[in-house]
């Protein structure tokens, strides 16, 4: 993963959250990962093109999805409905956008794809041929990884 | 003295992935014992041990470790085992282990070698062992037909007195301690004892791995190291990163970490002589760094082959070393008249220009993993294999053997070699090259 394309994720990842969430977050150690490793619970994928090819991949406890998703409402939500399932999916296009945009800004050209959310347990993903970069937040709610597997076009 | 490097050689190449528990060996009244090496100092030679009056029968007394006053124990007679008499001069086999926060060294028969185990493997005692109380051991594990016990310093030698060893009386057997040609091999033994200690505390301190890519380098470097410490009265043995550091400071290649100087540049330029390269020039180079190295390398690569398309894939998996290294900032000083063309005035420093850095692609990437691009002209990766497993370092030449196009160039570190059917050796003088066949 090239250099340049890891801050401008980590950078947004922490203004969106911080800014949804109006709390202070922390970042965990980043680090690579090849291997399959397990979903927590909720995962939003979203698609990225253009100079690169590759994922982002936004993975967090049902708990915490619930958590986040009562605070970005306003309101209470007790299960994964179709908001809480929708306010998901748009804090990871919020965060991706963000960062994509910065990209941009640096000579980067990179497109997204509509986020897709996925529920359910005991999920694994693996990454045939990229390696992943793992960037832990932690929340008061929980924790979240983001998971950013790119490679170049070649 | 051949029998054990031997030995040693084989236990190296036996040595499977699995391998996550260490001991020192050494033998008590005939048997094997092992320590967790992560409690051993070191191990040291001594005689003559200052008598503290009233003391337990096993403690022999107290000894100055270079300044350090630590307290001697002997193990065979706090175990009830029969303890050698000995002459008053001769020096004694004695492990220096670390304990909590103090040190404390223990007397054995003889110091063995150290032994590299799967923790797996270790079965706890059965409750009918003799010799020593069974709390104080912490399993028992077999290497190469051989059992071990491993004692669980930590409760024999930790804060907790242990009163029934007080009583415990010392048998002396009368028996000649050593024959004379056994001293001679002992001598001899201790060299290879300390040898493999240095090989054990490289990888601890420094993530250092002996292996046939480096040994020629580090047997040689053992020497130098045991004559020059023995002259300034040093330890030969590592006992801290910083020696292991001062070890290791020959290896590393030249300008290491910097900017390539004038002379290694037309060294890796006189190389760079055999590489036949159509079109673009795709170069792979692990264990960048910080970048100062793959900036001399593309300023080279230019000059080499001006007409051709210029690509090199630039890896470290230390992030905070390589998030500088796309916009490195650097003073006129630190480079050589050569880079001068290739460098602008930037805002804060000197920068490399636009042609270069385009020409780079930095990336945060473990090497061990899938490295997702194509086949390359050349590689550079200095001093990176020792710093790998031993399997991982077998993995990755095969790796660089196949990312390598025919007739390709690899550049090691200037100590690390390699012998394979896949590769002609072309070093010259400062520069360690293979071509691919």
């Amino acid at each position: 993963m090239r250099v340049e394309y890891i801050n401008p994720f980590v950078e947004a990842a922490f203004n969106v959250l911080r800014e949804v969430l109006s709390e202070e977050v922390k970042r965990g150690e980043l680090f690579l990962k090849s291997t399959s490793q397990p979903v927590l619970g909720v995962a939003v994928i979203v698609g990225l093109t253009g100079d690169v090819e590759g994922r982002v991949l936004f993975d967090m406890k049902k708990s915490v999805a619930l958590t986040i998703a009562s605070q970005m409402n306003g309101e209470e939500l007790q299960t994964m409905d179709d908001l809480a399932k929708a306010t998901i999916s748009e804090l990871a296009n919020m965060i991706t956008g963000q960062a994509v945009t910065k990209l941009h800004e640096l000579g980067f050209k990179f497109d997204l794809t509509p986020p897709a959310i996925i529920t359910g347990d005991n999920m694994e993903v693996s990454n045939s041929g990229v390696e992943a970069l793992i960037v832990p937040v932690e929340l008061q709610a929980g924790k979240i990884e983001i998971n950013v597997a790119v490679r170049e076009r070649a | 003295m051949s029998t054990i490097s031997d030995e040693l050689k084989q236990e190296e190449a036996e040595k499977v992935e699995n391998i996550d528990y260490k001991m020192v060996t050494f033998s008590l009244a005939g048997k094997d014992y092992g320590i967790d090496i992560m409690k051993v100092k070191e191990i040291s030679k001594a005689k003559r041990f200052t008598y503290v009056p009233n003391a337990d029968p096993y403690v022999r007394g107290v000894y100055n470790l270079r300044g350090d006053i630590i307290s001697i124990i002997d193990l065979r007679i706090m175990f009830n085992l029969p303890a050698p008499k000995r002459e008053e001069a001769s020096f004694e086999d004695m492990i220096i282990l670390r304990l909590d926060d103090y040190l404390i060294g223990v007397i054995v028969d003889s110091i063995d070698k150290v032994v590299g185990i799967n923790s797996e493997s270790i079965q706890p005692p059965h409750p009918i062992f003799g010799d020593i109380n069974i709390k104080f051991i912490k399993g028992v594990v077999e290497n190469e037909g051989r059992l071990y016990l491993i004692l669980d310093v930590e409760k024999i030698l930790g804060d907790t007195r242990h009163e029934e060893e007080t009583n415990a009386q010392p048998q002396l057997v009368k028996q000649p301690v050593r024959e004379p040609e056994a001293e001679q091999d002992h001598a001899e033994k201790t060299g290879e004892t300390d040898y493999a200690f240095v090989v054990e505390t490289l990888q601890t301190f420094r993530d250092f791995h002996v292996t046939e890519y480096n040994r020629n380098w580090v047997r040689n470097r053992f020497e130098e190291w045991r004559q020059q410490r023995t002259k300034e009265g040093a330890e030969v043995q590592l006992q801290e990163a910083e020696d292991a550091d001062r070890f290791l400071q020959p290896f590393y290649s030249p300008y290491s970490g910097g900017f390539w100087g004038t002379d290694y540049c037309s060294a890796v330029k006189e190389i760079l002589k055999q590489l036949q390269v159509q079109g673009n020039v795709m170069v792979w180079n692990p264990g960048c760094g910080a970048g100062y190295e793959t900036y001399s390398l593309a300023v080279i690569l230019r000059e080499s082959f001006p007409n051709s398309q210029l690509k090199v894939w630039a890896h470290d998996n230390d992030l905070l070393n390589i998030s500088t290294a796309p916009n490195l900032i650097f003073s006129p000083a630190e480079v050589a008249d050569e880079f001068e063309d290739y460098t602008v005035e930037g805002k804060n420093g000197l920068q490399f220009n636009k042609e270069i850095r385009d020409a780079i692609f930095f990336e945060f990437h473990n090497v061990l993993h899938s490295n997702p691009f194509p086949e390359v002209d050349l590689i550079v990766a200095r001093d990176i294999l020792s710093f790998q497993k031993q399997d991982e370092q077998d993995r990755l030449v095969q790796e660089f053997a196949e990312k390598l196009k025919p007739g390709g160039v690899l550049i090691l570190g200037s100590r690390e070699e390699i012998v394979s059917d896949m590769f002609d050796d072309i070093s010259n003088g400062m520069v360690r090259a293979y071509k691919k066949r």
